[in-house]
C-alpha cells in the first residue's frame, strides 16, 4: 500500500526537484528556454549553462545523494544499527584524507585520476582496518573501530590542514571539505560516475541479505546467507561509491543517516526493501540541499555539505532521543 | 612602551645570538632611527624590505620567501626570516616590531607587556590607504624621504595609467578561490587602473560561478592564482571544460603576489596588466 | 525423509576442546533432545550438525553426503536452523519474518513470487498467527515471538529442523504448546534435533535423548533409556530420580 506508492512518490518529487534545478541558479532561465536549451544545439547563453552546467551538476547531485543513501541504508541493515553510516565507518573521512593528499601533495597535478583513485584507496583503507579490527567481535566492535578509524583519517586530515604548503591551500582543503557541487563539469560526472555505478551494483546485491541479517548472524547463515561476503560487499561498495562521491564533491554527511529512516516505516522496516527509496530518498536531500544553496544568497555562498549538515545534526538529535525512548 | 623589568630576560635571550651593549638605549628616543626591524606582517615585509637595507632587517616573515605571493621573494631571501612567534622576537630582539591585523592578539599583548616597540598597520584595500601605511612604516623606520620617494614613483605609474585611452576592458578576474575583485578589494583597484572593468557580478562576498561567467561574457579572464606550486582545487574551477573551451587564449596572468599586499609597487603590476590588455585587445 | 549422521566430529576453539569424537545418528522422522549442563558443548554440537560450524576433524553428512560439499543455499533449503533466543532486530511486521524462512527458495532480486503466499499463509494459519499478520515483531510476546520463529523455521517444509533452545523463557503453557508443535513436525516425517534443559519436557517429546558432557557424548539412545537415574545423576553430578505416575514422568534432583 503506502509501500507501492513510495518509490512512485519519489520518482515524482525527484522530476520535480530536477526541474527547479534546471531553472534556478544564478542564471534564470523559463521552462520554455530551458526545453529550447536541451533540444537546440546551438551554443548561446542558455544552451551553455543549461547542458555544461547544470546537466552535470543535476546527474552529480543524483549520483552522490543516490549512494550516499543507499549505503547508509545498506550499512543500518547490515550493522543493525539505526546510526550508521559512512561517515560513521570512516569511509568519508578516510576518502576526505586520500582526496587531500593527492591534491596538495602534488599527485592531482600528475594524472587526472589520482583524487578519486587516492579518495578510494583512503576509504578501502579505513574499511578494511575498520573491518579488521571490528568483525570478528560483533557489529558493536565494528562500529567502535569505524570511530576510531574515522577519528585517525581526521586527524590526517588536519595534519594535512597544519603542513599546507601555504595558508592558501589550507583555506582551500577547508572550504573543499565543506563539500560543494559548485562548477562541476561532465569531467567530474565521468570521473565519479564508474565507480558510483559499480559501488552500487555490489550494495544493491546485499538486499536479500540483509533482509536475512535482520533475524541476527546466524539465522541468516542458515538461510543460505553467505554471512561474510555480504559484509565485504556492502563495505566494498560503500567504499568504492562514497569515496568516488567524496573526491568529486568533498564531504557531505548526514544524508546516509537521514535518507534510509526516512522511508524505513513505509516499507515495514524491511532492510533490504528499503534500498531503492533510501537511494532515491538520497538523491532528493542532496538535490533540494543544493538548490537551496542557490537560492539562499544573501552573504557568501553556502556551502552543501554546511547545510546539510546544518539541517541533518538537529535531525540526528531527535534520533539519537528517538531510539533510546522506543527502543527501536 | 617600556622594556622595565621585561629588559632582563630579553637581554638574555639577545645574548644567546649577539651580545646584549650595555651602552645602548634601552628606548629608542622619537625619531630616532630604530637600528634592527622585524617584520610580523606579510604585507609589511613587502614595505620594509623596499625601504631599508637588508643589514636593517632583524627578519620578516617566511611567507614572503614564497614567490607565488610575494612580489619581493628574493630580497626576502637575503634577511632572515621569523614564523611569527614571541621567542623568535625576543631571540632576534629587534628596535621595532611591525604588526599587522593577522598577528595574534595574544602576541600582539605580549609584545606590548615585554616592552617592545611595536606599530601596528591595517591592510591597504586602495591607493589611499597605500599612501598612508608607507608613511606610517616610513616614519616608524626613520626612512620618511625613502617612503615619500616610494609613493611618488606610485603615483608617476598611476599618472601615466590614467593618460592612457580610456576604452575598458570587460573582464572577469579570477583567483585561486574562484573569482575574485569585487568592490573594495586590492585587485579591483589594479583592474580599474590598467583599464579593466571587472563585469562579474560585484558582489565581494559571494564568489559568481560559472553561470555568472557565462552570463558576463567577459572578453578576458584575468587569472590571479598562477602560483608555481602546482595544482590546487581552487584551480579546478579555472580548468573547467567550459573555461577552457570559451576562454583558452583569452587567459592573462595577474599573480596574486602583486595584489596581495598593499604597496607602492602594485602601480607597476597595474601598469604591467594594462599593457597585457592593450595587446591581447588590439 | 533425512537422515543425519556425524562421523568422528572434534571440533577445536582457540586451544579448547568444544566437541570430542563424537559420533551420532539422527534416523528420519524422529525428536531427538540433547541435553546436559551448560557449557557441555550443546550448542556446538548443534551448529555442526546444522553445517555453520566446521568441524576441525570428522565429518557430518545428509543422506550419506557430506554437509561440507553442499551449496549452501540447497542446504538451507532442506534444513532449517533457529539460535537461541532468536530475535528480529527491526520491527518487520509478522508476516513477513515467517516469509524470510523462504530466502533460500527466491531469487536473488525482486520481490516475493505470489506463489509462495499460500505458503505463508500455511504457515501463519499453523501457528495461529493470523492476528498478528501485520504486528511488527519487535512488539510480540515471548510466547507471540516463539510461535513466529516456528512458523519462519519451518515454513519452507524442512526435512531437518534444528533448534536451541526452544522454550527457554516461555512459560508452561507456551513452553508445552511449543513442544506439542515440535512432536507433529517430527510426526509428519521432519528431523528435529532440539537442544533442551527442561527435562521434563524432554520426557514428554523426545523420541531419542543424547546426554553431553565436557564436549563428549555421554549416551545415547531412546528417551526412555537415557531419562534415567545413573544417566542423569552422573550428567549433572547431582543425585537425580525419574518419577513415574499417572500423569506421566518427571525427573526430580535430590541434592
Amino acid at each position: 500500500m503506502t509501500a507501492r506508492l513510495l518509490t512512485p512518490a519519489l520518482v515524482l518529487l525527484l522530476i520535480a526537484l530536477a526541474s527547479t534545478s534546471l531553472l534556478a541558479g544564478t542564471v534564470w532561465l523559463t521552462p520554455a528556454q530551458a526545453a529550447a536549451a536541451l533540444v537546440d544545439p546551438r551554443a548561446d547563453l542558455a544552451q551553455l549553462v543549461m547542458v555544461e552546467v547544470r546537466l552535470p551538476r543535476l546527474v552529480l547531485a543524483l549520483l552522490v545523494g543516490g549512494i550516499l543513501g543507499l549505503s547508509g541504508a545498506v550499512l543500518q541493515g547490515l550493522l543493525r544499527n539505526p546510526l550508521a553510516e559512512p561517515g560513521l565507518l570512516g569511509v568519508s573521512s578516510g576518502a576526505s584524507l586520500g582526496a587531500v593528499i593527492a591534491i596538495y601533495y602534488g599527485f592531482a597535478a600528475g594524472f587526472t585520476l589520482a583524487t578519486p583513485l587516492f579518495a578510494l584507496a583512503g576509504a578501502l583503507a579505513t574499511v578494511a582496518v575498520a573491518l579488521a579490527l571490528g568483525r570478528t567481535r560483533g557489529t558493536l566492535s565494528l562500529i567502535l573501530a569505524g570511530i576510531a578509524v574515522s577519528a585517525i583519517a581526521g586527524a590526517g586530515v588536519n595534519l594535512a590542514l597544519n603542513f599546507a604548503p601555504s595558508p592558501y591551500a589550507a583555506y582551500e582543503i577547508m572550504t573543499w571539505l565543506m563539500g560543494s557541487l559548485v562548477d562541476r563539469s561532465w569531467d567530474h560526472v565521468a570521473l565519479a560516475a564508474p565507480f558510483i555505478l559499480v559501488g552500487s551494483v555490489l550494495l544493491f546485491a546485499t538486499a536479500r541479505a540483509l533482509d536475512a541479517l535482520a533475524l541476527g548472524e546466524a539465522q541468516a547463515e542458515s538461510l543460505g546467507i553467505h554471512v561474510r561476503r555480504t559484509y565485504l560487499l556492502a563495505l566494498v561498495g560503500t567504499a568504492l561509491g562514497v569515496g568516488a562521491a567524496t573526491a568529486v564533491t568533498g564531504a557531505i554527511g548526514f544524508v546516509g543517516l537521514v535518507a534510509p529512516h526516512l522511508v524505513r516505516a513505509a516499507v515495514g522496516q524491511r532492510p533490504g526493501a528499503t534500498l531503492l527509496p533510501a537511494t532515491l530518498a538520497g538523491a532528493a536531500i542532496v538535490l533540494a540541499a543544493d538548490i537551496a544553496t542557490r537560492l539562499i544568497r544573501t552573504g557568501p555562498e553556502i556551502k552543501l555539505g554546511v547545510f546539510v549538515a546544518a539541517v541533518g545534526a538537529p535531525f540526528f538529535l531527535w534520533l539519537v532521543l528517538h531510539v533510546r525512548r522506543t527502543g527501536a | 612602551m617600556r622594556r622595565g623589568s621585561a629588559l632582563l630576560p630579553a637581554c638574555l635571550a639577545a645574548l644567546a645570538l649577539a651580545g646584549c651593549s650595555a651602552g645602548e638605549p634601552a628606548v629608542p628616543s622619537p625619531g630616532a632611527r630604530p637600528l634592527r626591524v622585524m617584520s610580523l606582517n606579510q604585507c609589511a615585509d613587502q614595505l620594509v624590505l623596499a625601504l631599508l637595507p637588508p643589514e636593517r632587517i632583524a627578519s620578516v616573515t617566511w611567507l614572503s620567501r614564497d614567490a607565488g605571493t610575494s612580489a619581493m621573494a628574493a630580497e626576502a631571501a637575503r634577511v632572515p626570516v621569523n614564523h611569527g612567534q614571541a621567542e623568535e622576537v625576543l631571540a632576534q630582539s629587534p628596535d621595532l616590531v611591525i604588526a599587522g591585523s593577522f598577528t595574534t592578539p595574544a602576541l600582539r599583548g605580549m609584545l606590548r607587556r615585554l616592552g617592545y616597540p611595536l606599530v601596528e598597520v591595517e591592510d591597504a584595500a586602495s591607493f589611499a590607504d597605500i599612501r598612508r601605511i608607507t608613511r606610517q612604516i616610513a616614519e616608524a623606520v626613520g626612512e620618511g624621504a625613502r617612503g615619500e620617494a616610494l609613493i611618488a614613483g606610485m603615483d608617476r605609474d598611476l599618472a601615466a595609467l590614467a593618460r592612457q585611452p580610456t576604452q575598458a576592458v570587460r573582464v572577469v578576474a579570477w583567483d585561486r578561490s574562484g573569482f575574485a575583485g569585487g568592490a573594495g578589494t586590492l585587485q579591483k583597484a589594479i583592474l580599474d587602473a590598467a583599464g579593466a572593468r571587472n563585469v562579474a557580478p560585484a558582489d565581494a562576498q559571494r564568489r559568481p560561478d560559472m553561470e555568472a561567467l557565462l552570463a558576463a561574457r567577459p572578453a578576458l579572464l584575468v587569472q590571479g592564482s598562477a602560483a608555481p606550486a602546482g595544482a590546487s582545487l581552487g584551480d579546478d574551477v579555472t580548468n573547467h571544460r567550459l573555461v577552457r573551451r570559451l576562454w583558452s587564449g583569452r587567459t592573462l596572468g595577474l599573480p596574486q603576489a602583486a595584489y596581495v599586499c598593499g604597496t607602492p609597487a602594485i602601480a607597476r603590476a597595474a601598469l604591467g596588466l594594462s599593457r597585457s590588455l592593450r595587446d591581447r585587445t588590439s | 525423509m533425512i537422515d543425519l549422521a556425524l562421523e568422528g566430529v572434534t571440533l577445536r576453539r582457540g586451544g579448547r576442546t568444544v566437541l570430542d569424537r563424537v559420533d551420532l545418528r539422527f534416523p528420519a522422522g524422529r525428536l531427538t533432545c540433547v541435553i546436559g549442563p551448560n557449557g557441555a558443548g550443546k550448542s556446538t554440537l548443534l551448529g555442526v550438525a546444522a553445517g555453520l560450524l566446521a568441524p576441525s576433524e570428522g565429518s557430518v553428512a545428509l543422506d550419506g553426503t557430506p554437509l561440507a560439499g553442499l551449496p549452501r543455499r540447497s542446504l538451507a533449503r532442506r534444513r532449517a536452523f533457529l539460535p537461541q533466543s532468536p530475535a528480529v532486530e527491526w520491527g518487520i511486521p509478522v508476516e513477513r519474518v515467517v516469509a524470510l524462512g523462504l530466502t533460500p527458495h527466491l531469487p536473488a532480486f525482486g520481490a516475493l513470487p505470489a506463489a509462495w503466499q499460500a505458503r505463508i499463509d500455511a504457515a501463519l494459519t499453523r501457528y495461529d498467527l493470523h492476528q498478528l499478520r501485520r504486528r511488527p515483531a519487535t512488539q510480540l510476546s515471548g510466547g507471540e515471538l516463539a510461535r513466529v520463529m516456528l512458523a519462519r523455521a519451518t515454513v519452507g517444509d524442512p526435512e531437518l529442523l534444528i533448534i536451541d533452545e526452544p522454550t527457554a523463557g516461555l512459560d508452561p503453557r507456551h513452553a508445552l504448546d511449543a513442544a506439542a508443535r515440535l512432536r507433529a513436525l517430527a510426526d509428519e516425517g521432519c528431523t528435529v534435533l532440539v537442544a533442551l534443559h527442561d527435562l521434563d519436557l524432554a520426557l514428554r517429546m523426545a523420541d531419542d535423548v543424547v546426554a553431553v558432557k565436557g564436549g563428549r557424548v555421554l549416551a545415547a539412545g531412546p528417551a526412555l533409556a537415557i531419562l534415567d537415574d545413573a544417566v542423569l545423576s552422573e550428567l549433572y553430578d547431582t543425585p537425580a530420580r525419574v518419577i513415574h505416575d499417572k500423569h506421566g514422568a518427571a525427573v526430580r534432583f535430590l541434592a
